[in-house]
């Protein structure tokens, strides 16, 4: 990426949970942006330049996996990330068909989640 | 005259008589003037016709006629003989053709006239009326020995005894019917020993009492067992009587066969009885009207604790408080001799420890319908207790490993943002302290006096302060701090909640919200179901209910996660949201709560099987089907109703029934 910092996008029904994202993403130097609904995130998608989406699994109305494949067909370049608290939950082969670049497990390793962020946004080793 | 020895009646027909009632002429006074001389003692009645004197004649001692013609009087005649009177006739001469013509007709003496005189008839009367009463008194004899010998044969004939009359040989001269029906008929001549069998023979010792008998004695009844002339056993109550001086005995014997086997089925039936009553497994206490013990089994000591010990006559309250609800059921069949059934109570046994039984009561009367006490019948429900417990418990922890899911994705936001909370704060730290030790080179700057050093170490604390953004790491440090607070606060409400749901419960019975059992079920279940159902809650004013909120919650608890588990069968990884319908309402003296959703609903076949133990139609290790099973047995237990029922479309609808006034037995029933 050159110029402008990755743009990643948060998406979790759980405000607290984006907060600490946030907290803890502040010293890597990314435009952070959070949606609380699949809704918002999906207009963040439409409107901003999203590198990097990271979504919660579990949402009322529309599940996490639903959101990415909506993602793939708005905007196949934005890197997909799922975060959930029951990965064994997730069948491969969607993970595979959606071409979700990682599983993360929730709570996650802060320095598992540091590293994967920066090789999806190319700002790492 | 002295020759009468009581009084007589002499009915007299007179000439005039015959004459249609004339006035008597001078003639028949002389008749009546002769027998006057009889005396007072004499009752002469002169008839007034014919036809009287033949009504008259049957209550007389003898009848007189005078004057002719005889054959006039033979309807009068006819009825003296009749009646057994004598008839005497009064004639001119005895010779006469009239004398001839009475006595063809039958009197019995004639009296004639001599020197116009009738000195003979006071003599002939009484001599007839001797005879008459002679006569008539032997034929009262003869007709009361008829009647005795008839009475005798029927009696003889009639009588289910059978009869025998023996010969010094104890031969059989006669038998009556029963007899033969017993022993065979033609048996005259032959020996009685011959017609028994030998077993009854042997039994009642036939031999010697015969003699004994025989001896004049009396001997008392003896009874003979053995088999009757077909085989069957018999028994025979058999007396013997000395009937003449030429040695003749009467053999009596009553077949008693059947009245010997229904003693035995009631000495039977009294051993069956008790033998029932003292091996039951429950405990039979009987008492009289003021709760003094008339009868206990063995069952009953061993449940009070009292074994070996004589419970007759003491006090059922020694065992059961009238203090206690149950106690006053006890009290109330004593008194009023209502009756309850499958009551639960406490009872203090004899070493002073305090158990369950369960308890019936019914009041005991006579046939008169006259209040005798009461019968108590109860078990020890200590081992029913606990293993009741444990159901509800197991079930409850069943209940708990479905929410377990839903509780932990509850717990685990929080942890989420709690863990990299922590993890940014110690990064926080890390930043306070390098702060902290460039405060310490100011501090020991300023302390020497030395300006320029201070300076420096001024200026690079502020730098450092600037490269940390300190300010921010100090706001977001303390915000850190709070949202992580307020997530711990989170899991310490979830793990309260889900503690005080898995809580042993006492089985206490409390004043309690049915409302808000409801909702904190519903808030506990939430978290499971969130994402895919829509609950909706209506909420009626409801007055507090005496119940156990525990098991109500556990109730509802069940009964919700059905209503989310028939909902993801339906509708999972469809993206469809299902519904629940949460009601509760006061409808008349029974609050009724209802649950609907929109799941996959119950099979018509099943509808009447779903609150069976162990059904279930859920996957092994999603219910162990003992849900609605023991939800249903809790409803019943507060004197509810729990019914199911499709929903048009999709979905069931659950309806929970409970009154306002528990009935007496859900009252009586806390102490369990």
């Amino acid at each position: 990426m050159s110029g402008s910092p990755p743009t990643v996008l948060f998406v979790d029904d759980e405000a607290r949970i984006l907060s600490a994202l946030q907290r803890s993403l502040r010293r890597e130097g990314y435009r952070i942006l959070t949606a609380q609904t699949p809704a918002a995130a999906l207009r963040l998608v439409d409107e901003e330049p999203v590198d990097v989406i990271v979504s919660d699994q579990k949402m009322p109305g529309m599940s996490g996996l639903a959101l990415l494949a909506e993602v793939v067909r708005r905007r196949p370049s934005a890197r997909r990330l799922l975060i959930t608290g029951w990965p064994e939950e997730i069948p491969p082969e969607q993970v595979e068909a959606l071409g979700i670049r990682a599983v993360l497990s929730k709570p996650w390793d802060e320095r598992e989640l540091k590293e994967i962020l920066r090789k999806e946004t190319g700002t790492g080793t | 005259m002295s020759e009468i020895e009581s009084r007589v009646r002499i009915v007299v027909v007179l000439p005039e008589a015959f004459a249609g009632g004339l006035a008597p002429v001078r003639d028949s006074c002389r008749t009546l003037d002769a027998l006057a001389r009889l005396g007072s003692e004499a009752s002469v009645e002169p008839a007034a016709s014919l036809e009287a004197a033949a009504a008259e004649v049957r209550n007389a001692d003898l009848l007189v006629l005078d004057g002719s013609p005889p054959a006039a009087a033979s309807g009068a005649l006819e009825a003296a003989r009749a009646a057994r009177v004598p008839a005497v006739a009064v004639v001119a001469d005895s010779g006469d053709a009239d004398a001839v013509a009475w006595f063809r007709l039958g009197v019995a003496d004639c009296v004639a006239e001599e020197g116009g005189a009738l000195e003979a008839l006071p003599a002939a009367a009484l001599e007839q009326i001797r005879r008459g009463r002679d006569t008539r008194q032997r034929r009262s004899v003869e007709r009361r020995l008829a009647w005795l010998e008839n009475l005798n044969t029927t009696i003889v004939n009639e009588i289910p005894a059978a009869l025998a009359v023996l010969d010094t040989e104890r031969k059989v001269v006669a038998t009556n019917p029963a007899f033969g029906r017993a022993f065979g008929t033609g048996v005259r001549g032959r020996p009685l020993a011959e017609l028994l069998s030998a077993d009854l023979w042997e039994s009642a010792d036939f031999g010697t009492l015969l003699d004994r008998v025989a001896a004049g004695e009396a001997p008392a009844p003896t009874i003979a067992r053995g088999h009757g002339s077909d085989g069957r056993a018999v028994v025979f109550d058999v007396r013997g009587q000395r009937l003449d001086d030429a040695g003749r005995l009467l053999v009596v014997l009553a077949d008693v066969t059947e009245r010997e086997m229904l003693a035995r089925r009631i000495t039977d039936l009294q051993r069956y009885n008790e033998n029932i009553i003292q091996n039951l497994n429950s405990a039979l206490l009987v008492v009289d009207t003021e709760g003094a013990v008339t009868f206990a089994n063995a069952m009953a000591a061993e449940i009070l604790g009292e074994p070996g010990g004589v419970l007759r006559g003491r006090s059922v309250w020694d065992w059961f408080s009238t203090a206690h609800v149950q106690g006053g059921l006890l009290a109330r069949t004593l008194a009023e001799g209502s009756r309850f059934r499958g009551a639960e109570t406490m009872l203090a046994r004899a070493d002073g420890r305090a158990i369950p039984v369960g308890i019936s009561c019914a009041p005991l009367v006579d046939a008169d319908g006259t209040r005798l006490g009461a019968v108590a019948i109860f078990q020890d429900l200590t081992e029913i207790t606990l293993l009741q417990r444990q159901v509800l418990q197991t079930e409850k922890m069943a209940s708990i490993g479905q929410l377990a899911a839903g509780v932990a994705h509850e717990i685990n936001n929080p942890m989420g943002f709690i863990h990299a909370n922590l993890f940014q704060m110690a990064e926080y730290l890390g930043d306070v302290r390098r702060l902290w030790t460039q405060v310490g080179d100011v501090r020991k700057a300023a302390g020497s006096s030395d300006a320029p050093a201070l300076a420096r170490a001024t200026e690079t604390l502020e730098e450092l302060a600037r490269e940390l953004d300190a300010e921010y790491v100090l706001t977001d440090f303390d915000k850190a701090i709070r949202e992580s607070q307020e997530g711990a606060e989170r899991i310490r409400h979830i793990v309260r909640d889900l503690r005080d749901f898995s809580r042993q419960d006492r089985d206490e019975r409390v004043a309690a919200d049915v409302n808000q059992c409801l909702d904190s079920t519903a808030n506990i279940v939430w978290s499971m179901m969130k994402h895919s159902v829509v609950l909706r809650k209506r909420y009626g004013d409801l007055p507090r209910i005496r119940c156990n909120p525990m098991q109500l919650k556990q109730v509802f608890m069940n009964l919700l996660v059905n209503a989310y588990q028939a909902i993801e069968t339906r509708l999972a990884g469809t993206g469809e949201r299902g519904e629940i319908d949460l009601v509760s309402e006061l409808r008349g003296d029974r609050l009724v709560i209802e649950v609907s959703d929109t799941g996959c609903g119950i099979a018509p076949d099943q509808l009447d099987r779903i609150f069976d133990p162990f059904f279930t139609t859920k996957e092994v290790g999603v219910g162990v089907g003992l849900g609605l099973s023991t939800s249903f047995s809790i409803v019943q237990k507060h004197g509810g109703t729990l019914r199911a029922r499709n929903r048009n479309g999709h979905g069931a609808t659950f309806e929970l029934i409970l009154p306002l006034t528990p009935s007496e037995e859900v009252v009586a029933g806390e102490a369990g």
